[in-house]
């Protein structure tokens, strides 16, 4: 395994986070090398959402170190994109989807300045590359789920970050936008960029990603996909569910 | 008629109207956001929980002499002190217990307003002081706005209003996705802070003439009643700050020229009517035109099915033209009424021989496509 730093874009040492004493994470040592396609997989209530958050200091632990490129978040912020769940707003907002994009600007602009008509060329430029540029100027009430996952990219893209955390992009899109996701995805790694995702499929893992956390409270396992996936480690993930167990092993 | 006149020449009702509309469009604008962030409840405790406020600060006044009881500005900062002190302990409550955030100003708006009428009452009961005037708190009363209020309230207003513009586009992703916001590193608890601040100011400008009773409905219904007409934040809050001040201009003028008539419920009955209106009519948003879409639909519907109901009992014969007796649609459970037929012939795809049914050749056609198209 990876252990100098600067080959890591996040690390965490002994995460703990608890909600009303329930540990909800326990002694969490979670590392992502730099460039890896990285997924948070595990079952309903393992934590997954839970550490994302915390590694995004929305959440505070009650124990343990967090480290981004080395660093405390609050220094690498700028390096930071993030997706939240897409069912986490209220979509009959009044705003437009380029304004929904624009908004992930605001981080670069900083106080009281607006967005000007670069922020606005970089806005559309994301836009297409999610394959929705001509939904630019529409309402955001009339998108379609796998719509608003792809509007919620397109504004992580315009942060310009370094280390993209992305909470279940793919839970309830369509294919079209299934398949813009991996697409944005595959071209981020090759830019050097690393991504950490929530993740639900066992079957598409080995797809989409290269690096996985299997989670259940405790870290069950971590490292490469290929490595990572076998029976055993999936059991301890996953308890007695084995018909999933088996297909998630075979993939 | 007379009373558009008195609006332009009547210097009372003229200092009334400005007062009560500045009141109105600041209570629209902030109220945008308060309704966005679905925070509406807010409102109504820190209204009700500035009223202890007003009658502390009449208190001290009155205890400190020299006129300062009634004070506008004295009462003002008691309101306000008051009502931010709600908010507070209703963020204390949310984040040391797990009462749930309804609740918390459910408690806090009761226990506020319970202590501010027994303040009040205290109040009445003092031999001294001209305490007459201190009961228009509880529903409003335009009728006695003086010059220095309208001022007060003017100031105050430009001073929200400049804050607003100044943080537009951090108060609007605050109000859309405060967790991005957070992930960002801004400082989301401040501008948290900032905003309920900014809209407690809105809501203490307005409790003389609008009362703490409704103040609240002031700050929802115009937000409520603007979001129906446009789909963009800027426009919304545009709107809403208009018809705050309609409103506030409205339920002014009029409760003041008919005596004994509260202003608060005068303002917040010319704010219903905006909001019956807007939640009706407005284009796209408007029930009744969502009413009027659904009509059509179904009536589509039910015209598709009979063509397409006529069509397959016409295709037992070589023509499919053939007509039939439209009671033999029965037969195959569909019953086509008197004006979905008239529909088709208005259509041209059907026409009425001796008392029986066939369709057209376009008629024919046209069924042919649904039926291909299998919607039917």
């Amino acid at each position: 395994m990876l252990t100098t730093t600067d080959t890591l874009a996040v690390s965490t040492q002994d995460v703990t986070v608890a909600y009303q004493e329930k540990p909800v994470l326990w002694d969490i040592d979670f590392a992502v090398p730099v460039g890896a396609r990285c997924a948070i997989v595990g079952p309903n209530g393992a934590g997954k959402s839970t550490l994302l958050k915390t590694i995004l200091g929305l959440i505070r632990p009650v124990a343990g170190q967090i480290e981004i490129f080395g660093q405390p978040y609050a220094r690498q912020r700028r390096r930071v994109g993030y997706v939240p769940q897409r069912g986490s707003v209220d979509w009959d907002f009044p705003t437009t989807v380029l304004d929904v994009v624009l908004m992930g600007r605001y981080g670069h602009l900083g106080w009281f300045k607006r967005p000007g008509s670069a922020d606005r060329e970089l806005a559309l430029t994301a836009l297409t590359r999610v394959s929705m540029q001509e939904f630019a100027h529409r309402q955001i009430s009339q998108l379609s789920g796998g719509q608003q996952q792809r509007v919620f990219l397109a504004r992580a893209l315009v942060q310009d970050a370094d280390l993209y955390f992305l909470d279940e992009p793919f839970t309830g899109v369509d294919i079209t936008t299934e398949r813009a996701i991996v697409d944005v995805f595959l071209e981020m790694q090759r830019q050097g960029k690393t991504i950490v995702a929530v993740h639900h499929d066992l079957e598409t893992l080995n797809e989409y990603f290269d690096w996985v956390l299997l989670l259940n409270v405790r870290a069950e396992a971590l490292g490469p996909v290929a490595e990572v996936l076998t029976p055993e480690n999936l059991r301890r993930t996953y308890g007695g569910r084995s018909g999933l167990i088996e297909r998630g092993a075979r993939q | 008629m007379s009373l558009l006149i008195d609006l332009f020449t009547d210097h009372t009702l003229r200092i009334v109207a400005l007062g009560a509309g500045a009141i109105g469009a600041v209570a629209g604008l902030l109220g945008t956001f308060a309704v966005l962030r679905r925070q509406s409840l807010a409102g109504d405790a820190i209204s009700h929980a500035a009223l202890p406020g007003v009658a502390l600060a009449f208190l001290v006044g009155a205890a400190a002499g020299g006129g300062l009881a009634k004070h506008p500005l004295m009462l003002l900062a008691g309101a306000f002190a008051a009502g931010w002190l709600g908010m507070l302990v209703v963020t204390l409550i949310k984040r040391t217990t797990r009462i749930s955030a309804d609740t918390a100003l459910g408690i806090v708006l009761s226990v506020f307003f319970g202590a501010g009428l027994m303040l009040m009452r205290i109040i009445q009961d003092l031999p001294t002081a001209s305490k007459a005037g201190l009961d228009k708190f509880l529903f409003g009363n335009a009728a006695t706005m003086l010059r220095i209020d309208v001022l007060t309230i003017g100031a105050l207003g430009l001073l929200a209003a400049f804050v607003v513009l100044a943080v537009w586009k951090e108060f609007k992703l605050l109000s859309f996705d405060p967790e991005f916001m957070a992930v960002q590193g801004w400082p989301v608890r401040w501008l948290d802070i900032l905003l309920t601040t900014l809209i407690v100011v809105a809501i203490v400008i307005g409790l003389q003439t609008v009362g703490v009773v409704l103040m609240s409905a002031l700050l929802v219904a115009p937000a409520a009643a603007a979001r129906q007409w446009s789909n963009q934040l800027g426009p919304v809050a545009a709107l809403a700050a208009l018809f705050g001040a309609l409103s506030g201009v409205g339920g002014a003028v009029v409760s003041s020229t008919i005596p004994r008539l509260s202003t608060g419920p005068t303002i917040v009955l010319m704010a219903s009517a905006l909001v019956l209106i807007s939640l009706t009519l407005a284009p796209a948003r408007g029930l009744l035109w969502e009413h009027l879409r659904h009509l059509r639909q179904h009536r589509e519907v039910r015209v598709a099915q009979v063509l397409v109901g006529i069509y397959r009992l016409a295709s037992e014969h070589p023509d499919p033209t053939h007509p039939h007796d439209i009671a033999s649609l029965d037969a195959v459970g569909l019953h086509a009424a008197g004006n979905t037929m008239a529909q088709l012939e208005r259509r041209g795809w059907a026409q009425r021989a001796n008392g029986k049914w066939g369709l057209t050749q376009r008629g024919v056609a046209e069924a042919r496509e649904l039926e291909a198209g299998g919607a039917l």
